[in-house]
């Protein structure tokens, strides 16, 4: 196998590789703002400069030339190489940094350049605490600079398009901007203008950056220059949680972080799985985030005397058992939900075949033409795969509208969905219909026609799994914290700081934004006790998951071991097969 | 003259939002232009690479390159207008907005800077009453600051509208200019010699031009001394 020598430690390697992919993959750190894995490579930066050598061969005979100890003599390039355009090759010999002054150096004068017009508003900075050109100038830079002149100020505050605000000066022109809407989403709206100090990037005069995925630029943006214009200027990044999770948003499952402060969600940003969503991003998964802080519940409300009162928690599972008991269950009507993960819906399941009622549905909520055969898809719910594998069918949206209408059903049980709000039936079709809810915000539309109402955990506060539209099955975290005690959700909480956390000092603690709610696995269990059933499962969704991959095929290997941070590929199945 | 004065340096944002000089009537090809055109495009792997000819074509023709012009050039080669813009804004020789009928790029590059283009600059826009960048009253003259025009040896130096250079200038030599380009005499294309081809080739290395100048010692700038 060919091999690579890097500061004295060889290596082998593979195939035809690129040397900064190389060592970042090894582990060895190179300084590098421009190189992006997923585009071109212009080598514009020239940050990764190293020290390139192959062992010198004699021209003759070929063989190579031994020095006096019997090593072979290293040629080394007459000049510095940008490893991030270099190709591996059998022999060669790299020098970085770490060993050699000269490269050192380079690195050194190189961000003294990159540096002489910046503006150094690191203060005010949006990008501060997670820049790559704050970071590499304190670990490469120079200790000042010599460029002791005025630096060419460039607009700032220049609204691109309605999502990204552009900041000129701190543009070093390293086009990964350009590059990603040239080569990744393709619009072309962004090009670098003018020449030497005065260029970045810009659209063409009249056009808006209004690109479905402009806000990746944002991301990519080794500097501050591509700032968001929804989170600009609202939080610091170290006064933020982050936590690895899923977007929830439509059917891609792309992953994502989800940002927390004062426990609430102020962002959305794109986490790398390259069998999901790779880097990216597309906005309509990040401009939601609202719906997790806004129009929250208010703890679970019942029906007296034909209004809605706020109750306790006892008092709403003993309302929902009540009217589950005594309903007859021909006429009940268990609607599923693919906004729930597949835990929630299992439980459902479960508790629909306890009152011996017919096995939930699911509403669907497609909008054809809304998708782009990428990250958007036509699917606008996040778990349709995960419902069909546990046997939940789509409703026929029109016969069971009728039946709704015509006063079929004496109870239905909505798990985390709107049937008014999606179209189902009207509002005075549920008129004589009494309707558990389990919801998210208070402006789902089937609330006030709910008898119970019962306030479900979002994505963001619950443990469970989603599969995607490709059977990808993945976990979700709770990011943010709700009221009440759950030990499950206490242990899955994010371990950003562990000493912080359930102190008064972490950085979800803030009692008022805790929402009165609970997840679904919690509710369902207790209204089915309440009933005199059991569907208890001690350790939590976990536990329920378990019993999924183990007795359902269409789930196996989907424990919560197996799925990690970047999900597990569930097997194809016969549709149907599993129920 | 003026003293070198290094002003606040600012990079404006171009109007995001112009009205358009030209109407789409008169954004069309005619069909000699588009057979040239084509052939450019027949030249490069990729049609888009022919946007710098197709950008020069335009401004021969429109006289400017004003936002809807660059645009209808990208249109040309299906190229988005940001990047025909890209291209466009990159080069100076490309105008941006209307400019005088004569275009007085006056080197201030190193080397033209050690030898007086400063001097020369600050002279040129006193003489003409505007500064760098802006166009006489009459729209006769616009007097530019560009960078290194290639002509290091005869600095300092100047180029008119894209075109001839004058070499070895002196306030002198700018004053005769003025005066010939008022009177719509363009000079003509000047070959630099060095002093040793003087006697052997009669001081004329080029059989195609008529005229030439010899390299001389460069002057010592004011603002050095």
């Amino acid at each position: 196998m060919p091999i690579v020598t890097i500061d004295g430690t060889t290596y082998e390697y593979e195939g035809d590789q690129k040397l900064l992919q190389f060592c970042l993959n090894q582990g060895i750190e190179l300084p590098h703002f421009c190189y992006h894995p997923a585009m071109s490579i212009p080598a514009n930066c020239r940050q990764c400069l190293v020290k390139v050598g192959m062992p010198k061969k004699d021209r003759e005979t070929g063989e190579v030339e031994l020095d006096d100890d019997g090593d072979p003599v290293i040629q080394f390039f007459p000049q510095l190489q940008a490893s991030c355009t270099i190709d591996l090759q059998d022999g060669m010999v790299v020098e970085t940094h770490r060993t050699s002054e000269e490269v050192e150096d380079a690195q050194t004068d190189n961000l003294e350049f990159l540096l002489a017009n910046h503006p150094l508003d690191c203060p005010i900075c949006d990008q501060a605490g997670h820049c790559p050109l704050q970071i590499q100038a304190y670990k490469y830079g120079p200790e000042g600079s010599r460029f002791e002149f005025r630096k060419v100020h460039k607009p700032k505050r220049v609204k691109l398009g309605p999502r990204v605000t552009l900041d000129a000066e701190r543009c070093i022109n390293c086009t990964r901007c350009t590059r990603f809407t040239d080569e990744i989403s393709g619009s072309g709206q962004l090009s670098i203008t003018n020449r030497g100090v005065k260029n970045y990037p810009m659209t063409a005069p009249g056009e808006e950056f209004d690109d479905p995925y402009s806000m990746n630029t944002i991301d990519i943006c080794p500097v501050g220059a591509l700032t968001s214009t929804d989170f600009r200027f609202k939080a610091r990044i170290w006064e933020m949680s982050s936590t690895p999770s899923i977007t929830t948003t439509n059917a891609t499952g792309a992953n994502c972080h989800y940002w927390v402060r004062d426990n609430q969600v102020l962002r959305i940003t794109p986490r790398q799985n390259m069998k999901v969503n790779e880097y990216w991003l597309p906005d309509e998964d990040r401009l939601v985030y609202n719906k997790f802080n806004d129009n929250r519940p208010d703890g679970p409300h019942i029906r007296r005397d034909g209004t809605l009162a706020g109750a306790n928690w006892q008092q709403a599972f003993a309302k929902a058992a009540a009217l589950l008991g005594s309903a007859d269950p021909e006429r009940i009507l268990f609607l599923g939900s693919a906004h729930a993960t597949v835990e929630d819906n299992y439980l459902l399941t479960q508790l629909a075949d306890a009152v011996g009622a017919d096995a939930p549905r699911y509403i669907p909520h497609i909008e054809p033409g809304a998708g782009d055969d990428w990250l958007i898809t036509d699917d606008k719910t996040p778990n349709a795969e995960g419902c069909e594998r546990l046997g939940i069918q789509p409703i026929d949206e029109q016969l069971v509208g009728t039946r709704l209408a015509e006063g079929a059903y004496d109870l239905v049980y909505v798990l985390e969905d709107d049937p008014v709000g999606s179209g189902l039936c009207s509002a005075d079709d549920l008129a004589d219909t009494d309707v558990v809810l389990h919801y998210y915000n208070t402006t789902n539309e089937t609330l006030p026609r709910a008898t119970a109402a019962l306030p479900a955990a979002m994505v963001v506060e619950t443990v469970g799994t989603y599969v995607n539209q490709d059977g990808r099955a993945q976990r979700v975290r709770p990011a943010k914290e709700i009221q009440g005690v759950n030990r499950t959700l206490m242990m899955e909480m994010g371990t950003n700081r562990e000493d912080e956390h359930g102190t008064p000092f972490d950085r979800w603690h803030n009692d008022e934004n805790r929402i009165n709610c609970k997840p679904s696995w919690e509710i369902l269990p207790e209204v089915a006790k309440k009933l005199g059933e059991d569907l208890d499962y001690p350790k939590g969704p976990k536990q329920v998951m378990d019993e999924v991959q183990s007795t359902l095929e269409a789930f196996e290997g989907a424990t919560y071991d197996a799925m990690g941070l970047k999900g597990t590929q569930l097997e194809d199945v016969e549709a149907g097969a599993a129920a | 003259m003026s003293s070198f004065d290094i002003q606040r340096p600012i990079v404006e944002l171009p109007d995001q939002n112009p009205d358009p000089e030209f109407s789409d009537e008169e954004l069309v090809w005619t069909d000699a232009e588009e057979e040239k055109i084509e052939a450019w495009k027949e030249q490069y792997p990729e049609d888009q690479a022919a946007i710098m000819k197709v950008l020069w074509l335009a401004q021969e023709k429109f006289g400017y390159l004003p936002p809807e012009v660059i645009k209808f050039c990208g249109e040309t080669l299906d190229m988005s207008f940001s990047q025909a813009y890209g291209v466009a804004t990159f080069y100076h020789q490309y105008y941006k907005e209307e400019k005088g009928t004569y275009v007085l790029d006056v080197c201030t590059c190193f080397s033209c800077q050690v030898c007086g283009g400063y001097d020369i600059l600050h002279y040129l826009e006193e003489k003409l009453g505007v500064h760098a960048g802006e166009t006489t009253d009459d729209g006769l003259f616009t007097v530019q600051e560009a960078e290194c025009l290639g002509s290091c040896g005869s600095a300092p130096m100047m180029e008119i509208t894209n075109g001839v250079y004058v070499h070895n200038l002196t306030p002198e030599k700018i004053d005769d200019l003025i005066e010939s380009l008022r009177a719509g005499e363009v000079p003509s294309f000047t070959s630099m010699t060095l002093p040793q081809d003087e006697e052997e080739l009669g001081g004329n290395r080029r059989t195609d031009v008529e005229s030439t100048e010899t390299y001389q010692t460069q002057p010592r700038a004011e603002h050095m001394e």
